[in-house]
């Protein structure tokens, strides 16, 4: 993430432009990989040093890459190296009980130390330095003093990005920081992207949600609580890292309002033309191939009754939890145009389960229909995961079979598939 | 029966009946929502009206806080309290830097006797208060520190705007009075989202300078109060604020470095007249910097020599000379000395081996230090721009500046800290100025500004 003073973008016409560094320009490539050399070049060097050779850099490199705002350009791509930089103590000393001794011992002497041998025998800072140095073992006290400092760190671990990779950085990064003035965020996702991922994260950031249908999706409007009471930039912050986080589907578009140095401006984006990549890893999902394996059983299924598998799952709104329920899949009944979704119950951890039973519950109890693909090796008795989340629950051992959902659903006389 | 909640940063109602104003209908979730601080004027109308209500959302404490430190309070500390409780606890306190705004605080946070959230400006800021309610409160509660770092959040917290603005939707139902200090501060858009997430019926507002040149001082009676007291720096002076003597000290160059400075600043202005370039303002020294880094003829030279000027003007042997002479004169006073950078604090630190106190420092050993140098353990101390904004160092007689930036209110400030009562002591200031280079400029108009 960049610092406010880093984000730089333009208005036209109303619409807000965000920097962007294109990953095919040469002179942003070398700059990149210049940059990046530079903190690789540095394990076990201290911070102080480093930064006054970006410092220099920033002057070198930063005019010829652009001469406006170069010097911001270099500055914001070495702020997004250092979130990738560990840093370790440059001694194992306590560098507070050296100095705070130095302190003690100089100020009980009658006059100022001083910092050459007199005629008078006053005292000297060497005597200082030296009766520390006698007590503590350290051979040079004075470099000690402040090696607590974070300037005196030095460079531990460095995640060394390929240039392109930075540029994408820095191009995701540009966007996020055009968002922290943000007030509000539309999202119109379509039914084809993954709408589970997307509540997951707006879940994380604790935002506020309200959803429509669209005849292509949905459109998700997100703000914070405070935001009924007029507009307000402070879940600009949320915003901005909830952008990565939608960055890991498609298709969806953009628009935010935002103040941008004063004035009004809408961003827009979108999947197909934003060229952007997420660096976030999304949340962990367990047990993908059992779902990835009833959908090529369900496509290949002879008969499901009047069944229907619907492009996308639906999206359940649960407004007082603050998220939505988005199952694993939605089935229609063509004939009477009834919905029954099914959530599949892979391998969870105990935390996810719980959370995920009681979105069950709660969407069941606003009359959803649902069915419970439950894995024996959940190590939760199908008896009680019934109980739990109040639905029907099918039970499967490593595949999930297309003939014992319709079962479920009522199609007693399913033929084998 | 109306129960309330608290929901980051805001307020929830539910109940058969709708809850009054300013409670709207939130679609979105599904609730009635109101602003945080709206709690107080909602209790009361619940109560005044004998509605049936239950409060859930109130989390704060009852504290038995009695400050260890005997203060005996000046009378217009004691009538400031007095005018604040008169308006129900809740109003703005103005008193003049040196007035002990923050011995007021601390008798507000014994009187409430519940969990506080005191909010500052800066780290200093931070780090002082931590130190006055440790030293007034600590045997019966520990102090939390929150921003700059830390995150423990305690019934009695001191927090800094910045932090507050991101983390008081988190604690906003903890803290039954919130103080602000300079609470000048408050009215800027971000910051005014702070009162409104916090439930505190109580609140203090402290500052010497109310008046925004914006106009937002309009705000602080909804956003903390009015101002239930105030006391301007005339009515103090010559009372309680001790006179003091300033000697300003030329430093000039030594013949070597005048030399040395005069060709660098040459190769300087040279450049600067060659490309029609003015200096005066920081975005000047962006853009010389950018024609100089992008010119092929002289400007990697000219980088040069400026880097050089600025490195002579602030290094000048002279001036650390004259430091050591003044240290050692001052011996057994009590001095602060100020430098103009950080970095500079550190190099003081290490030369004369004397305790630096900047923004770095971490608020418990700020605290040693300056509990040190009021015991005397410690006789010498050199901050930055940490010391600045009210920080209380009572017992210092001496301060030293090294060539401060040009700014009125930072002078006037640093003037302040030693302008404290102290019987029959006389002050000194001391500011060395590099004669004949651009610091000359900044001392004087630093001074202007300051009549």
């Amino acid at each position: 993430m960049l610092r406010g003073e880093h984000v730089m973008a333009r208005v036209l016409r109303g619409r807000l432009v965000p920097h962007r560094l294109p990953t095919s320009d040469r002179r942003a490539l070398d700059v990149a990989a210049e940059l990046s050399g530079l903190y690789a070049a540095h394990r076990d060097r201290p911070r102080a040093e480093l930064e006054e050779r970006l410092a220099a850099a920033e002057e070198e490199l930063g005019p010829r890459l652009d001469p406006r705002r170069g010097f911001r350009i270099v500055r914001a791509l070495g702020k997004l190296l250092e979130e990738r930089s560990g840093w370790a103590a440059p001694t194992p000393a306590d560098p507070y009980t050296v100095r705070t001794r130095v302190f003690e011992l100089a100020a009980a002497m009658p006059e100022l130390p001083s910092e050459e041998v007199g005629l008078l025998e006053a005292p000297t800072r060497d005597e200082v330095l030296s009766r520390v140095a006698r007590e503590t073992g350290l051979e040079d006290p004075a470099s000690v003093m402040y090696a607590d400092r974070q300037g005196a760190q030095l460079l531990g671990a460095f995640e060394e990005p390929a240039p392109e990779e930075l540029l994408g950085r820095y191009n995701v990064a540009q966007v996020q920081g055009v968002l922290y003035g943000a007030r509000e965020l539309t999202v119109d996702l379509g039914r084809e992207a993954d709408a589970r991922l997307v509540f997951h994260y707006v879940k994380l950031m604790d935002l506020i949600y309200r959803l429509e249908t669209t005849g292509r999706g949905y459109r998700i409007h997100l703000d914070g609580p405070l935001s009924i009471f007029g507009g307000t930039r402070k879940y600009g912050l949320r915003l901005a890292k909830f952008l990565p986080g939608l960055l890991l589907t498609a298709p969806w578009r953009l628009s935010a309002a935002v103040e941008w140095r004063g004035r009004d401006t809408t961003l827009e984006l979108d999947s197909e033309s934003s060229d952007l990549a997420s660096h976030y890893r999304g949340p962990r999902e367990e047990g993908r191939e059992v779902n990835e394996a009833f959908v090529r059983a369900w496509e290949r299924a002879r008969d499901t009754g009047s069944w229907e598998m619907e492009p996308g799952p639906g999206v359940l709104p649960l407004p007082e939890l603050k998220t939505a329920l988005v199952p694993d899949f939605s089935l229609r009944h063509a004939g009477t145009g009834e919905v029954a979704h099914l959530e599949v119950l892979g391998f969870w951890s105990e935390r996810h389960l719980v959370d995920r039973v009681a979105l069950l519950r709660e969407a069941r109890r606003r009359g959803h229909r649902f069915l419970i693909a439950a894995s024996e090796k959940l190590g939760a008795a199908p008896e009680v995961l019934a109980e739990a989340a109040g639905g029907e629950v099918v039970p499967f051992k490593n595949r999930l079979e297309v003939k014992a959902v319709l079962r479920a659903l009522g199609e007693d006389a399913a033929p084998d598939v | 029966m109306i129960e309330l909640r608290y929901d980051s940063g805001t307020l929830i109602a539910s109940g058969e009946a709708p809850p009054p104003e300013p409670f709207v209908w939130d679609g979105r979730t599904r609730q009635w929502r109101a602003p945080a601080n709206a709690y107080r004027n909602t209790m009361l109308g619940l109560r005044g009206s004998g509605t049936p209500h239950e409060d859930r959302a109130a989390r704060f404490e009852k504290l038995s806080l009695e400050s260890r430190v005997s203060l005996e309070p000046r009378p217009y500390q004691r009538a400031a309290l007095a005018a604040w409780r008169r308006k129900d606890l809740r109003g703005v306190v103005v008193l003049p830097t040196g007035a002990g705004k923050t011995a007021v605080a601390v008798r507000a946070v014994e009187r409430v006797g519940r969990s506080a959230l005191v909010v500052v400006p800066t780290l200093a800021l931070l780090k002082q208060w931590y130190s006055v309610l440790t030293d007034a409160f600590g045997g019966s509660v520990e102090v939390g520190l929150l921003g700059g770092g830390y995150h423990e959040v305690t019934p009695l917290t001191v927090t800094t705007y910045d932090s507050a603005y991101i983390h008081a939707e988190r604690y906003g139902d903890r803290f039954a009075l919130a103080v602000y200090d300079e609470v000048h501060h408050l009215p800027a858009e971000k910051y005014a989202m702070i009162p409104k997430m916090l439930l505190a019926p109580y609140s203090l507002g402290l500052t010497a300078t109310p008046e925004r040149p914006d106009g937002g001082h309009a705000l602080l009676p909804e956003l903390v109060g009015r101002i239930c007291y105030r006391l301007s720096p005339e009515d103090l002076a010559g009372t309680y604020l001790a006179p003091y003597e300033l000697i300003r000290i030329p430093i000039e160059l030594t013949a070597h470095e005048r030399y040395e400075y005069a060709q660098a600043d040459a190769i300087y202005r040279d450049f600067l007249r060659k490309h029609n370039l003015s200096m005066r303002s920081p975005e000047d020294w962006q853009r010389f910097i950018l024609v100089a880094a992008t010119s092929h003829s002289g400007g990697r030279e000219a980088l040069l020599a400026a880097r050089r000027r600025r490195e002579i003007q602030s290094g000048a042997l002279r001036k650390g000379v004259t430091l050591e002479s003044l240290l050692r004169r001052h011996w057994n006073d009590r001095c602060i000395v100020f430098t103009k950078s950080v970095e500079e604090v550190y190099a003081i630190s290490a030369r004369f081996l004397i305790p630096g106190i900047t923004y770095e420092t971490p608020a418990r050993e700020r605290k040693e230090i300056l509990d040190r140098f009021r015991e005397g353990r410690y006789r010498t101390i050199v901050a930055s721009d940490v010391l600045n904004e009210g920080v209380d160092v009572p017992d210092a007689n001496v301060a030293i500046i090294l060539a401060g930036s040009a700014s009125h209110r930072e002078y006037v400030q640093r003037l302040g800290r030693i302008l404290r009562p102290k019987d029959g002591k006389q002050a000194v200031l001391y500011e060395l100025v590099t004669s004949q280079t651009n610091e000359e400029f900044a001392s004087r108009r630093r001074r202007e500004a300051a009549v």
